[in-house]
C-alpha cells in the first residue's frame, strides 16, 4: 500500500514543475508565440529562488525572486522578439543558453561554488497539511501534506482554463494567435496581448522553478531543469494547449518520473531509469502523430 | 554581401559593448579583460593553435546545424549525435588496434556512423510515424546523454579511474600534431570545404536548399523531398558524430564524463549567428572558440571567472541576430529615402 502512495506522491511531485511551465507556455501558445524559453525561465527562477531564500531566510522572498528571475528573461524575450522582431525560435534558444551561462556564472560569483549549492540557511517552501482530510485513509496521505506549490498548480490549471476560454482577455489572447490582423483591426494591439502572455508565462515558470529548487529539493544545481521545459513544450503540442489536457499529460510524465526513481530500488541503474520520462515523451508523440494522421484520413 | 559583413561586425561590436557594461556592473575592468581574452586566444602561435583546435567541435556541430536548418529539418540533436559519435570512436579505439594509417580513418568512420545512426533514428521516426523531429531530437539528446553515462560507468569503465571514464584508446588512433597544429584542424577545414562544395555546387545541395526555402516548390519541381530529408538528417548527424570522434581522438583520448556538455549547443548557436551560412559558420566558430580559449587564460591573470564567456556568448547571439534583422529594416528605409530623393529632383 505504501508503495502505491509513494508512487502517487512521486507522480504529483514530478508533474508539478512540468504542469506549471506548460501552463505558462500554453498562454503564449494561444497568443501565437513559438515560445521555447520555458526551460531557461525555469532555470533562472530556480536559481533566483535559492538566492532570495538564502539571503532573506524566507521562502516567500524566494518565490518572489523566482518570479522576478523568470520575468527578466521574459522582458529580454519581449524586447527582442516583439520589439525588434527577431525570430522567436532563435530568441528562445539564445535565452535558454543565456540562462545556463548566467546561472553558472552567478553560482560561481555569488556562492563561490561550482556545480551545486546548498545551505541550511535556505528556507524551503512548506508542505500543507489539511486538518480533516489528513485523517481519511488512502486519500488523506495523498491529498494532504503536499507542497504549497502543488496546490497552487491545481488552482493555476483551473485559472488558466477560465482565463483562456471564459474571459474577454482570453478571447483576445486566442485571437492574437488565431488571426492577429483582425484583432489589430478591431482595436486591440496584438503585440500587447503577446507581451501580457509572456509576462504571465514568466509568473508560471517562476513558480515552477521555485518548486524545483525550494520544494522538490532544497538546492541549486547547474542545469537542474534537465529538459523539463522541453517536456512541457511537448505536453502543450500533444494536447493543442488545453489546460486540462496539459494537467493530464503532466501527471503521466510525473508518473514515469516517479516510476524511474522507484525502479532504482530494484537494481535498474539510475541512468536507464532517468531515461524513462523522455522515452515516455517519444511514445506520447507517436500516439499524437498517429491520431493526427487518422483525423486527416477521416476528413478526406 | 557588404551589408551582411557590416551588420555582422556591428553586431559583434554592440555585443562587446554590452559585455563590457556587464563587467563594469560586476566591478571588473572591461579593457583589461578583453585584452587578456585576446592575448590568450590569438596572441602567438601556441594560443592560436589551441584556439583552432578548440574550434573543431564547434565548427563541425555548427556546420551540422547550419545545413539542417537551411535545408528544412529542425535537427537539434547535435548534442546526442556528438556523444554517440564519440562513444563509437572510443569503442573502436578500445578494441581495434591497427597502424595509424588505417586506425585513424577507421575510428573516424565509426564516429560518423555513430552520429548518423542517432540522427537516422530521429529521421526514421519522422518518416515512418510523422513525429516532429524537433522534439524527437531533443528527447534523443537526453537519452543519448544517459546512455553514454551508463556506458562509461558500467560496461566500459576504467577500473583504475576515480570518476566514470573509459580506458584510453589505442595510441595509433590519436590525432597526430603537425608542428603546433592538431591535424584535426585540417580535417575540419576539409569537412567545411567538402560540405560547401556539396551544398553550393552539387545538385543534391541545391535540392536541399530549395527544399529548405520552399518544400512545396521543391516537390513540384521534382525533388524527392522525403529522400532529401533523410539524407540531410544522416549527413548532419554524421558531421556531429565526426565532431565527437575528433574530440576523443584529438583530446583526452578516452570518453570522460561530461565530454559533450557544451560543444553541440554552442555549435547550434554558431549556426544561428552565421544565419546558416557555411563559411560564416567557420568564421563565427573560430571566433567563439577564441572567446572560450581566451576566457580560461583570462581567469588566471584577472579576477573574472571564465564562466563569463558563456554569458558573453549568449549576448553575442542575441545581439548579432537582432542587429542583422534590424539592419535589414534600416538599410531598406535608407534605400527608400534615397530613391524618393532621386525621384523628386
Amino acid at each position: 500500500m505504501n508503495i502505491v502512495i509513494g508512487l502517487i506522491t512521486g507522480m504529483i511531485a514530478g508533474a508539478t514543475p512540468i504542469l506549471l511551465a506548460a501552463l505558462g507556455g500554453t498562454l503564449t501558445f494561444y497568443a501565437g508565440i513559438f515560445n521555447i524559453a520555458m526551460e531557461g525561465m525555469m532555470l533562472m527562477a530556480a536559481f533566483a529562488a535559492v538566492l532570495g531564500s538564502f539571503l532573506f531566510h524566507s521562502w516567500v522572498v524566494g518565490v518572489l525572486f523566482a518570479i522576478a528571475g523568470a520575468m527578466i528573461l521574459a522582458l529580454i524575450f519581449i524586447f527582442f522578439s516583439v520589439t525588434l522582431d527577431t525570430d522567436e525560435f532563435v530568441t528562445g534558444i539564445a535565452l535558454n543558453l543565456f540562462a545556463v551561462g548566467s546561472t553558472t556564472y552567478l553560482l560561481r560569483q555569488i556562492f563561490k561554488v561550482k556545480g551545486v549549492f546548498t545551505s541550511k540557511l535556505i528556507d524551503s517552501i512548506p508542505n500543507i497539511h489539511i486538518p480533516l482530510i489528513e485523517e481519511i485513509p488512502l486519500l488523506g496521505p495523498v491529498v494532504s501534506g503536499r507542497n504549497l506549490i502543488v496546490y497552487l498548480a491545481v488552482i493555476a490549471t483551473i485559472f488558466c482554463y477560465y482565463l483562456v476560454f471564459k474571459t474577454r482577455f482570453g478571447l483576445r489572447l486566442r485571437a492574437a494567435g488565431y488571426n492577429p490582423n483582425s484583432l489589430d483591426s478591431s482595436g486591440v494591439r496584438t503585440s500587447q496581448m503577446r507581451i501580457y502572455s509572456l509576462l504571465l508565462c514568466a509568473v508560471f515558470c517562476g513558480l515552477a522553478g521555485a518548486f524545483l529548487s525550494l520544494g522538490y529539493v532544497t538546492l541549486f544545481a547547474e542545469n537542474m531543469t534537465a529538459g523539463r521545459g522541453w517536456i512541457s513544450l511537448a505536453a502543450i503540442i500533444l494536447v493543442d494547449g488545453h489546460p486540462y489536457g496539459i494537467a493530464l499529460i503532466s501527471l503521466l510524465f510525473g508518473f514515469f518520473d516517479g516510476l524511474g526513481l522507484f525502479l532504482q530500488n530494484y537494481g535498474v541503474s539510475s541512468q536507464f531509469t532517468s531515461m524513462v520520462p523522455y522515452i515516455a515523451t517519444l511514445v506520447a508523440l507517436y500516439v499524437y502523430a498517429r491520431r493526427n494522421r487518422e483525423r486527416e484520413r477521416s476528413t478526406l | 554581401m557588404t551589408r551582411r559583413i557590416l551588420s555582422g561586425v556591428l553586431g559583434v561590436v554592440i555585443a562587446f559593448v554590452v559585455g563590457a557594461l556587464i563587467m563594469l556592473i560586476e566591478g571588473f575592468e572591461p579593457l583589461a579583460t578583453y585584452g587578456a581574452l585576446a592575448q590568450f586566444s590569438l596572441g602567438g602561435i601556441g594560443p592560436l593553435a589551441t584556439t583552432l583546435k578548440n574550434s573543431v567541435p564547434l565548427v563541425l556541430t555548427g556546420l551540422s546545424a547550419a545545413i539542417a536548418f537551411a535545408s528544412g529539418p529542425v535537427n537539434l540533436g547535435q548534442p546526442g549525435q556528438l556523444v554517440f559519435g564519440a562513444l563509437a570512436a572510443t569503442l573502436g579505439g578500445l578494441y581495434i588496434s591497427l597502424p595509424p594509417m588505417l586506425e585513424i580513418p577507421l575510428l573516424l568512420l565509426f564516429a560518423i556512423a555513430g552520429g548518423a545512426l542517432w540522427s537516422g533514428l530521429a529521421g526514421l521516426l519522422k518518416q515512418a510515424f510523422d513525429m516532429s523531429e524537433f522534439i524527437v531530437t531533443l528527447m534523443l539528446n537526453m537519452i543519448a546523454d544517459f546512455f553514454t553515462a551508463w556506458a562509461i560507468a558500467y560496461p566500459f569503465m576504467d577500473r583504475k579511474a576515480f570518476s566514470p571514464m573509459t580506458p584510453p584508446i589505442a595510441q595509433s588512433g590519436w590525432m597526430p600534431d603537425i608542428g603546433p597544429l592538431s591535424s584535426s584542424v585540417l580535417l575540419m577545414l576539409a569537412a567545411v570545404a567538402v560540405m560547401w562544395f556539396v551544398f553550393q555546387r552539387w545538385r543534391a545541395g541545391y535540392e536541399w536548399r530549395i527544399t529548405g526555402q520552399n518544400s512545396l516548390f521543391a516537390r513540384l519541381g521534382g525533388c524527392d523531398v522525403r529522400g532529401n530529408f533523410m539524407a540531410v538528417m544522416l549527413v548532419t548527424g554524421a558531421l556531429a558524430g565526426l565532431a565527437g570522434g575528433l574530440v576523443v581522438m584529438g583530446g583526452p583520448h578516452r570518453f570522460i564524463k561530461g565530454l559533450g556538455a557544451n560543444y553541440a549547443w554552442d555549435g547550434i548557436m554558431i549556426a544561428i549567428m552565421a544565419n546558416n551560412g557555411l563559411i560564416e559558420t567557420l568564421i563565427y566558430g573560430v571566433f567563439v572558440a577564441a572567446i572560450q580559449t581566451g576566457a580560461l587564460g583570462m581567469e588566471l591573470i584577472t579576477n573574472v571567472p571564465s564562466e563569463i564567456a558563456q554569458v558573453l556568448q549568449a549576448v553575442l547571439v542575441l545581439v548579432i541576430v537582432a542587429t542583422r534583422e534590424y539592419a535589414v529594416v534600416v538599410f531598406d528605409r535608407l534605400a527608400a529615402r534615397h530613391q524618393a530623393k532621386e525621384r523628386t529632383t
